[in-house]
């Protein structure tokens, strides 16, 4: 399979969704990948068995602010810059390049990626939705090392974090990309292609595809928007009144950097780390938490995220106490 | 009392109220002039009542020049495109994604040179001012205006401005250089676009800017009347602040057919449906306002930073589409009263809108005219903090810009007020937020 021109603007559509209403505008990182497979050519998305098992494969995410990335759009000599860095630490080549988080902007950043240093891309992703912190990805959860990881700007500025684990990751790289401006792409979690067979969550890049092109979204909910709360710090409460066969429902979405709860009569419809979309009716699209607003007519989409996020370390790096969702536990999954 | 002139040039008719303070005198309705603005405009007012007309101080218009001009790819500039942002800005090169046609009537040539600035003095790189002055004499007498556009200019404008002069040394002082940085708002690439999409319009624009102001003391106002025209927000701005940022008209011909609806029905919240010969369009206002659409507007298949009228266009002749249009802008919470505007409102009848609370105003047929006579001027300022510990100094600066920004626009500097939206969050940035503020007044007086 390629991913071309026709099948990224669906691939972002999908990512969007997968963002669970986080992981930043996939607006803003579609022309980038656009403009990288018109150069380049399309993609090739591989299955991480169909590369021998001791590939070299380079996560890559954009992090920081979204915003901040909207203006400083980067270059596009950054991935080889980067990717050399990495095989001089590594003593060997990049074989192909994986999504950090498939869910928000960086889906469309990463196939740039992919198309610029000419190496496949694995059907696969770190995380199987997007999630705010550095280590909050299935890779942690399987006991993968996040180093070395590199981090660097558009200039070419750069830093390589060694022996860390997750959590200084995360303490380490905030001040980092603070120092960089807001913005800077990482390569943590560097692994080989059999261990992204074993551990990533795979088919990331062909769901996103299948979720972009409308398929298996039932509609939890149609309605409108009635009221948006944001008490501050990137927490928002956002209050949907049932339309049509819908009228009379009331659900409230709870929001921190991505939507982590849908309650109604006090019951949890979904709960991170299940995905929670909502979905512009007019445009097709899963809407940002910070692009909600009151009036907008939405669908409500959720479904449980890769089945790793279930256990009990995956609930207890991504599940709703991890969110300051006092009250609200998740059953560890059977 | 103040006597004030609108005027909306639509491209079947043109509306013209006279407003005694908030009260309609008057209100005519002549057929347009095909291409030709200003004379339409000078039909509509002579049609006024010479008496009060003389005692008008401001004439407030909606043009149209600008949308029709991007949509039908005629009376456009040549453009030089500069962007500062070098390899560190390439991934997505100026004019990407551009219909070919539109590209091909706007551009005269395109340049990326090393540059940009970032929230933080170290996060961007010098100005190669070699690189522009080269790309300044390579288009000199052939790029009509320049749209200049940095990396984070919003935030520390300095580049774009150094890169003005030279622009200006070596392809001519009398050049139009637009600036994104005046734009204000984050994003890259939709705010290059807007701007240029501005430097296309400025030739255009200054030209019937002229022609306004050349046709001004024959229209019988009062002497030395002022002239204001309308934007996308609703509000007004000076000829000069239109030949500085003409892509501020686009969207205002909706914008102030809103206002009108709302101002003459005497409600500040509602949605409003504003009929044509052919068309349908269905906004909704907010305390006066027309909703602004969702981020992500295009205009002529363009990607810009402009917010316009959240709006639905459906046929007109089409009512249960009008309906279904009127009931999906409605808010969530409460019915709101649903204001029926326009030349061709008198054919959708109360029965092709049931269970809404339908208002017919009177001279509802010119809503545009009476929305442009009976707006503010306005400005508006927005800034990302990153400091908690200094918010407080900058909320009172972003205020002092959009006031700054209003006085700028034609505001009486002593009555501008000024509005900070509610500080939104900068997700993945902590600490940071967006303050945006909002100012509007009257007409500075003459």
């Amino acid at each position: 399979m390629h991913l071309d021109a026709q099948a990224l603007t669906d691939f972002a559509r999908g990512c969007a969704v997968l963002g669970s209403g986080g992981g930043g505008p996939v607006a803003d990182t579609l022309p980038v990948a656009a403009q990288a497979i018109e150069e380049c050519g399309p993609v090739p998305v591989v299955a991480p068995e169909e590369l021998p098992t001791d590939a070299l494969v380079l996560p890559v995410s954009l992090v920081g602010s979204p915003a901040v990335a909207a203006e400083r759009i980067g270059g596009r000599g950054e991935a080889g810059r980067l990717a050399a860095r990495v095989e001089q630490l590594h003593g060997r080549p990049v074989a192909a390049v994986m999504c950090g988080e498939i869910g928000g902007q960086n889906g469309c950043f990463t196939v740039s990626w992919a198309a610029r240093l000419g190496v496949p891309l694995l059907d696969a992703d770190s995380i199987g939705r997007a999630f705010p912190r550095l280590d909050q990805n299935v890779l942690e959860l399987a006991g993968l090392s996040p180093f070395p990881a590199v981090l660097s700007d558009e200039y070419g500025r750069t830093v390589v974090l060694d022996d860390v684990d997750g959590a200084f990751l995360e303490e380490l790289a905030r001040p980092v990309v603070a120092v960089f401006g807001g913005r800077a792409v990482s390569a943590d979690y560097p692994l080989s292609a059999g261990q992204a067979a074993r551990h990533a969550v795979r088919g990331s890049v062909t769901t996103a595809l299948a979720l972009g092109r409308g398929e298996d979204l039932d509609p939890v909910l149609t309605g409108k928007v009635a009221s948006v709360q944001r008490p501050g710090d990137g927490a928002a409460s956002v209050l949907l009144e049932g339309t049509g066969g819908d009228a009379g429902r009331l659900v409230v979405l709870r929001a921190r950097s991505e939507f982590v709860a849908a309650m109604e009569d006090g019951r949890a419809l979904a709960l991170v780390p299940d995905v929670i979309a909502l979905i512009d009716a007019r445009t097709g699209w899963a809407v940002p938490v910070e692009e909600v607003r009151y009036g907008l007519r939405v669908r409500l989409v959720t479904f449980p995220s890769a089945a790793v996020w279930y256990t009990e370390a995956g609930l207890r790096l991504a599940g709703p106490e991890a969110f300051g969702l006092a009250g609200l536990k998740r059953e560890v999954a059977p | 009392m103040t006597v004030t002139v609108g005027v909306d040039v639509g491209p079947t008719s043109t509306d013209a109220v006279l407003l005694d303070d908030t009260r309609p005198v008057a209100a005519v309705k002549v057929p347009s002039r095909p291409g030709d603005a200003i004379g339409s405009l000078a039909a509509a007012v002579e049609e006024l009542p010479a008496d009060v007309r003389a005692r008008a101080v401001t004439l407030a218009v909606g043009l149209r020049v600008a949308a029709r001009a991007v949509t039908e790819r005629s009376g456009l500039a040549q453009v030089g495109v500069l962007r500062i942002g070098g390899a560190a800005a390439d991934t997505v090169r100026p004019l990407f994604g551009w219909p070919d046609e539109l590209r091909a009537a706007v551009c005269a040539g395109v340049a990326n040179v090393a540059g940009g600035s970032g929230l933080a003095p170290l996060d961007g790189a010098p100005l190669d001012e070699a690189a522009v002055a080269a790309f300044g004499a390579e288009l000199a007498g052939r790029a009509e205006a320049f749209a200049v556009s940095s990396v984070f200019s919003p935030a520390d404008g300095a580049q774009e401005r150094a890169a003005a002069r030279i622009l200006r040394e070596r392809a001519g002082q009398d050049v139009p250089v637009l600036l994104s940085g005046e734009i204000g708002a984050l994003g890259l690439i939709q705010r290059e676009n807007a701007t240029v999409l501005d430097a296309a319009l400025c030739v255009l624009v200054a030209r019937v800017a002229d022609e306004l102001t050349a046709a001004l003391p024959g229209l019988g106002l009062a002497p030395g009347a002022g002239v204001l025209v309308t934007r996308h927000d609703g509000t007004l701005m000076s000829l000069d602040y239109l030949r500085r940022q003409p892509g501020l008209s686009l969207g205002s011909g909706p914008a102030c057919t809103l206002r009108g609806a709302g101002l003459l029905a005497g409600v500040g919240d509602a949605v409003v449906v504003d009929v044509g010969e052919r068309r349908a369009r269905v906004g909704v206002l907010s305390g006066g306002y027309p909703r602004e659409a969702a981020p992500g507007e295009h205009i002529g298949g363009v990607p810009v930073i402009l917010r316009f009228p959240d709006l639905l266009t459906v046929d007109a002749a089409a009512h249960r589409d009008i309906a279904e249009a009127a009931d999906r802008m409605q808010p969530a919470a409460g019915r709101l009263p649903v204001v029926l505007v326009g030349g061709g409102a008198h054919r959708v009848p109360d029965a092709a809108l049931p269970g809404c609370d339908v208002v017919r105003p009177e001279h509802g047929d010119v809503a545009g005219a009476f929305g442009a006579a009976a707006s503010p001027v306005g400005g508006s300022c927005e800034r990302i903090v990153r400091r908690p510990d200094a918010l407080d100094a900058v909320r009172d600066e972003v205020r002092e810009l959009a006031r700054a920004s209003a006085v700028r626009a034609g505001a009486d500097p002593r009555r501008v007020r000024t509005v900070l939206d509610p500080e939104e969050y900068v997700p993945y940035l902590p600490g940071a937020v967006l303050l945006r503020a909002r100012a509007s007044g009257p007409p500075a007086p003459l």
